[in-house]
């Protein structure tokens, strides 16, 4: 579904991304793992044209998706959670939810339906500012807004953050339903072990390349994996 | 009472140009300072428009769409540079882009067109409304306004790009997440500006003259509401507009003409000390 070759990206002269090669087949959940500053966000920037790859190639069902602009990114059917969600302080909750649908209006309704039957705390709020929503409340309504486009892949950096491991817990159980119902899923992820639960493939990246390619069962399996790649975790 | 009828329409002719400098900064990032040229622009194709005996509400028509053009083409050209920047190097940039351009069109237009004013005289100078003598250039000035922000709430609030627009400038990477062209919707935006700068060149046109010369003076009267509105806040401009208006009218009133441009300097100079970030900086 997706096929990410040799990618290079990067900010001014820096390269972040240093060649990395990547595939997500349908219905798969892919998990990119890896430190702080490994290029895990500009990895995820640069496949949904928030910063334009410097070489490589990124395809989507066939088709180039590098060069696209973000909004023609959202439209070929991928939707971009990021890590600081980026959601509309001074909009309501269900005007965040409109806003999602804006690449696709029609069957607009019946998906707000279905994301408040996933998300049942975001039908309550809805009439409330999504400023003051809770972090977890917050991380729900970006999830939400990024379905509202109908994505068939959905890509989620770091979910958890600034989560409680309950909250970490539930939102994954959420994950693990879209992923049932036949969504995509590429994720970032600091928090090594809900990742492993969800996916069946694990990228570790280091310094902008892919160091581990595998089966998540592999790294869950072995704790010497664990502790050469993501430092013990 | 007809201080403040006077005061409230220099307010909504203030907010008229002031809007569109907001606007383009809160969505663009960038700070446009041939404003009040784009605005001039407009005056003198409408005053081009009346001597070449274009019907007149035609010839103001054409003004307000050749104001929205300039800015159109400044979007797609100038611009562009500074746009494939991101924070203060926008900015940065672009002040000095639009500055020059100012300088530009202040020389081009002083030089190519030294004698062509924008004056629009209506039928009777005054009229009587319930007793008190109104000029008759506030109530079309004040009808003028309120038709041209009737529109625009109706365009932000109703239609679909409208809402991306609004979006936008809470938040211009989630604009694009959720599907926003970012970049047409600014190009949008600068159109809106200059129309709302041509309406405003028309409003200057009713009260007095509009003369070739006039570009500075317009874009500092914009950046002063701006920076006592504080430059993100549409609510906070429209007060500010309102607010300098009436100054202005009060001591033009009671003193004199000469003050006006000091004490709306001290207004905005006051502001700044007292809530650097605008009276309404927090406000959507």
């Amino acid at each position: 579904m997706l096929e990410v070759q040799d990618l290079w990206a990067g900010y001014d002269d820096v390269a972040v991304v240093r060649g990395v090669s990547l595939r997500v087949a349908d219905g798969e959940a892919i998990a990119v793992l890896g430190p702080n500053g490994a290029g895990k966000t500009t990895l995820f920037r640069s496949l949904v044209g928030l910063v334009r790859p410097k070489k490589g190639s990124v395809r989507f069902e066939g088709r180039p998706l590098h060069g696209l602009r973000p909004h023609e990114v959202v439209r070929q059917g991928v939707a971009y959670v990021a890590a600081e969600r980026e959601l509309f302080p001074q909009l309501t909750v269900l005007e965040n939810l409109e806003l999602g649908a804006y690449a696709r209006p029609e069957g607009a309704r019946q998906r707000l339906e279905m994301v408040f039957e996933l998300f049942p705390r975001l039908a309550e709020r809805r009439g409330q500012r999504a400023g003051t929503l809770s972090g977890g409340e917050q991380q729900m309504l970006a999830i939400a807004r990024a379905l509202m486009a109908q994505p068939k892949l959905l890509l989620l950096d770091e979910p958890s953050t600034g989560l409680a491991p309950r909250l970490v817990a539930e939102l994954y159980r959420r994950l693990e339903t879209l992923r049932r119902q036949g969504v995509t899923i590429l994720l970032a992820e600091q928090q090594v072990g809900a990742a492993l639960g969800l996916c069946s493939r694990v990228y570790v990246l280091k310094d902008g390349g892919v160091a581990f390619e595998g089966e998540a069962a592999e790294l869950r399996g072995s704790a010497q994996l664990r502790m050469a790649y993501l430092g013990g975790t | 009472m007809g201080v403040v009828l006077d005061g409230l329409v220099l307010g909504l002719q203030l907010a008229l140009l002031s809007v569109g400098v907001v606007f383009v900064y809160g969505l663009g990032g960038v700070l446009n300072l041939a404003h009040g040229q784009v605005a001039v622009a407009g005056g003198l194709v409408a005053a081009l428009l009346l001597q070449a005996k274009v019907n007149p509400v035609l010839s103001g028509l054409g003004g307000v769409l050749a104001a929205g053009l300039v800015a159109l083409l400044l979007d797609r050209t100038l611009l562009q540079p500074a746009y494939r920047r991101r924070g203060e190097e926008r900015l940065l940039l672009a002040l000095i882009l639009t500055l020059g351009t100012s300088f530009a069109l202040d020389g081009f237009f002083t030089f190519r067109y030294p004698n062509v004013a924008l004056s629009l005289r209506l039928p009777a100078p005054s009229v009587e409304v319930a007793g008190i003598t109104v000029r008759t250039a506030s109530l079309a000035v004040g009808a003028l306004s309120l038709v041209t922000f009737g529109l625009l709430l109706v365009f932000l609030k109703g239609t679909r790009l409208g809402k991306a627009i609004r979006c936008i400038i809470q938040n211009e990477a989630g604009a694009w997440l959720c599907g926003v062209d970012v970049d047409r919707a600014r190009t949008v935006t600068l159109f809106l500006s200059g129309v709302l700068a041509g309406v405003a060149a028309l409003g200057q046109g009713f009260f007095s003259y509009l003369g070739p010369d006039m570009g500075p003076e317009f874009t500092i009267l914009a950046l002063i509401v701006a920076v006592v509105g504080g430059v993100r806040s549409l609510t906070g401009t429209f007060l500010a507009s309102l607010l300098l208006g009436m100054v202005n009218a009060a001591l033009s009133y009671w003193v004199g003409t000469y003050l006006t441009w000091i004490a709306l300097l001290a207004v905005a100079v006051a502001t700044l000390l007292v809530r650097p970030e605008g009276l309404l900086a927090y406000w959507p």
